[in-house]
């Protein structure tokens, strides 16, 4: 328990070291260079402007992250059922394929405002958009984990005359858990950004507002020290939610899906 | 032997973490430096090539001198082309800048202007903006200054659909509000009005979501989005912001402090142009529409501007301007807009001194203002 104490204090010292020495260099330069805080707000400023904007920016992180968590779910399980009909069926995989690509590239600045003319300025408008950007990594991923099967593996199910529902569920699901883990964690910061940018067009105001909106606010009125720190929650949102999905990823693996083990191939899960 | 190694991972870790912190130190103060330097980043500046002001004032007056060389200014807009720009744009028309000896680009603001940073940090050495955008500027230590007001009273209002039954500000309920979040009359709409049942939203720059859903209000300025609203075949009403009390000057043309002490001949040779051509602007708007529908890139129509045209000139000439002509500001209009955004919150009280915020040395001496269509 010590150890694991100190180990993480040990991993976790460089990363803070430099953020400090960071924060130090932001400060001493724009003491150094005069440089007025509507082109770059000193640290303590902004510091001073999330303090005296701490409930809105606590409340406004919360509503971000309840978006961006419920995009990221529901393209976790559309995701997740797009992949399987791509592993069943080569037809449907090669006809709509490429198609699911076209979300990859997708502007969601353009986006935004058709999803808000379509489903109004609303809560879900903003998952929507925080839906589509996250969809991808998920598809692609969970695809290439229920097709990316070991020879054997495959062989051994067929030798035993498995049904295809039964290769899908004990060889192909089970196969696609790390696959599905990795998308989730390239996802869970795409819907972050997908939430905001809806929250630019969407702007639901009045007490029950995102960070998005908070963002243009204060970009408006030209308080950058308040943009700044908005910015920054945003970013920790985004961090806490990626450390959030790892932990759970890795503790799904560690407690179902050890690697390499013959039990699992077999069913014995 | 573990301790051995981890010397060693230690001090790869360790070079890494250097290394990491030089760049990034590095990135910052190059970061910092750009945005703290602004006359290594741009073209000339009217500090840096005009001529001394001796060579200025003789220039015109001894024909036998060889001409100077333009000199080159940025006008910043803060939307895209419209009639509220009618009077900078005529003085392109009718020459009035080539006449004061200068090459003016106007440079379109659209849906994301920041007149105000680019100004301040010398990227553009004339801007527009509302008198709001000053004291939020002021308020963030930028320096600008506000020289002429053409625009008196507020064009700002509220478009509602008259079919919705709604006549005055008090009856505003459970209606969707489209207002640009952070925007100063929108806070101070806010503030001041109980708006029960109103969804506020923002707003998308134009009026395709108003024309959809009748109990749907939006932001406008009177010579703008109303005529376009009915041009689609609705049937709007306008609810005058300024009957509230919230009037700031509208349309300002503004600069830095340091472009006012340096060279004060350029800035009264431009702002007595940019009276001249709103003076014109007045009187003729055609060759000027005509202008401003070209560089206007969001595809307004003529017939627009010249609505744009008539319906802007009682919003010129009015109180003081008919009597001593355009541009007048008085101190009292910046205190009373000053005291309306510290009460909405917009402002810190004290943050600002409205007495620096603008200036009128630089207007001409008087001249009424004509009446448009002499």
């Amino acid at each position: 328990m010590k150890n694991r104490l100190g180990r993480v204090v040990i991993m976790a010292f460089p990363p803070v070291a430099l953020f400090v020495l960071l924060v130090a260099i932001w400060q001493i330069a724009i003491a150094v260079g005069n440089v007025r805080s509507f082109i770059l707000p000193a640290p303590v400023r902004v510091a001073q402007a999330a303090w005296l904007h701490r409930w809105e920016l606590l409340q406004a992180t919360g509503t971000t992250a309840a978006a961006a968590l419920a995009g990221l779910a529901t393209s976790l399980a559309v995701g997740m059922v797009v992949a399987v009909a791509f592993s069943q069926s080569a037809i449907v995989r090669r006809s709509v394929y490429p198609y699911a690509i076209f979300l990859q590239t997708v502007p969601s600045v353009a986006l935004a405002p058709l999803v808000i003319l379509w489903f109004g300025h609303e809560f879900r408008s903003v998952v929507v958009v925080a839906f589509i950007i996250s969809l991808f990594p998920i598809i692609t991923n969970a695809t290439a984990g229920l097709l990316d099967l070991d020879r054997n593996l495959v062989e051994l199910f067929a030798m035993s005359s498995a049904s295809r529902r039964q290769v899908l569920l004990k060889l192909q699901l089970p196969n696609s858990i790390p696959y599905l883990i990795a998308g989730a964690k390239i996802s869970c910061g795409l819907s972050v950004i997908g939430a905001i940018v809806g929250e630019f067009t969407a702007g639901y105001g009045d007490g029950y507002y995102g960070l998005g909106y908070l963002i243009i606010f204060a970009s408006n009125q030209m308080e950058t020290d308040f943009l700044f720190a908005a910015t920054l929650a945003s970013m920790l949102l985004g961090v806490v939610i990626f450390a959030a999905v790892s932990l759970v990823g890795d503790w799904i693996l560690r407690r179902w899906h050890a690697p390499g083990s013959a039990g699992d191939a077999l069913g014995a899960n | 032997m573990p301790n051995e190694r981890w010397k060693e991972r230690g001090a790869y870790t360790a070079g890494a973490t250097a290394w990491s912190m030089l760049i990034g130190g590095a990135m910052l103060l190059g970061a910092v430096f750009a945005g703290c330097d602004p006359s290594a980043a741009r073209r000339d500046s009217p500090s840096d090539t005009l001529p001394a002001a001796g060579e200025v004032e003789s220039r015109g007056t001894s024909p036998a001198q060889t001409p100077q060389p333009a000199t080159q200014l940025t006008l910043a807009l803060n939307w895209f082309p419209e009639s509220e720009h009618g009077g900078y744009f005529a003085a392109q028309v009718r020459g009035l800048y080539a006449e004061a000896g200068f090459e003016v680009t106007i440079q379109s603001g659209g849906t994301s202007a920041h007149m105000l940073e680019q100004v301040a940090t010398g990227r553009a050495d004339f801007g527009i903006a509302n008198a709001d955008n000053i004291l939020f500027a002021r308020a963030q230590n930028a320096e600008v200054v506000a020289l002429m007001a053409p625009l008196q009273n507020s064009p700002r209002c509220l478009l509602v659909h008259k079919g919705s039954g709604i006549e005055s500000f008090d009856q505003l309920r459970d209606v969707t509000l489209a207002m640009t979040p952070g925007a100063a009359f929108a806070t101070f709409l806010r503030w001041k009005l109980p708006l029960p049942g109103v969804r506020i939203v923002n707003y998308s720059g134009n009026v395709q979501a108003f024309l959809l859903d009748p109990r749907y209000v939006q932001q406008a300025y009177t010579f703008s989005e109303p005529f376009i609203a009915r041009q689609h075949g609705a049937d709007p009403r306008v609810l005058l912001v300024s009957e509230l009390g919230f009037n700031p000057y509208t349309s300002l043309l503004f600069t830095t402090e340091k472009i006012v002490a340096a060279q004060p001949d350029v800035v009264r040779r431009m702002v007595e142009a940019c009276v001249s051509g709103w003076q014109d602007y007045l009187v003729d708007p055609e060759p000027t529409n005509r202008l401003i529908q070209e560089r206007n890139h969001v595809g307004i129509d003529l017939e627009a501007l010249a609505f744009g045209a008539r319906e802007i000139a009682p919003l010129i000439v009015a109180d003081d301007a008919a009597k001593e002509g355009i541009g007048r500001m008085t101190l009292e209009r910046w205190q009373t807009l000053e005291s309306q955004l510290v009460e909405s919150g917009q402002l810190t009280a004290g943050a600002v001194d409205p007495r620096r915020a603008f200036t009128t040395d630089f207007l001409p001496p008087a001249t009424p203002a004509v009446s448009p269509g002499r």
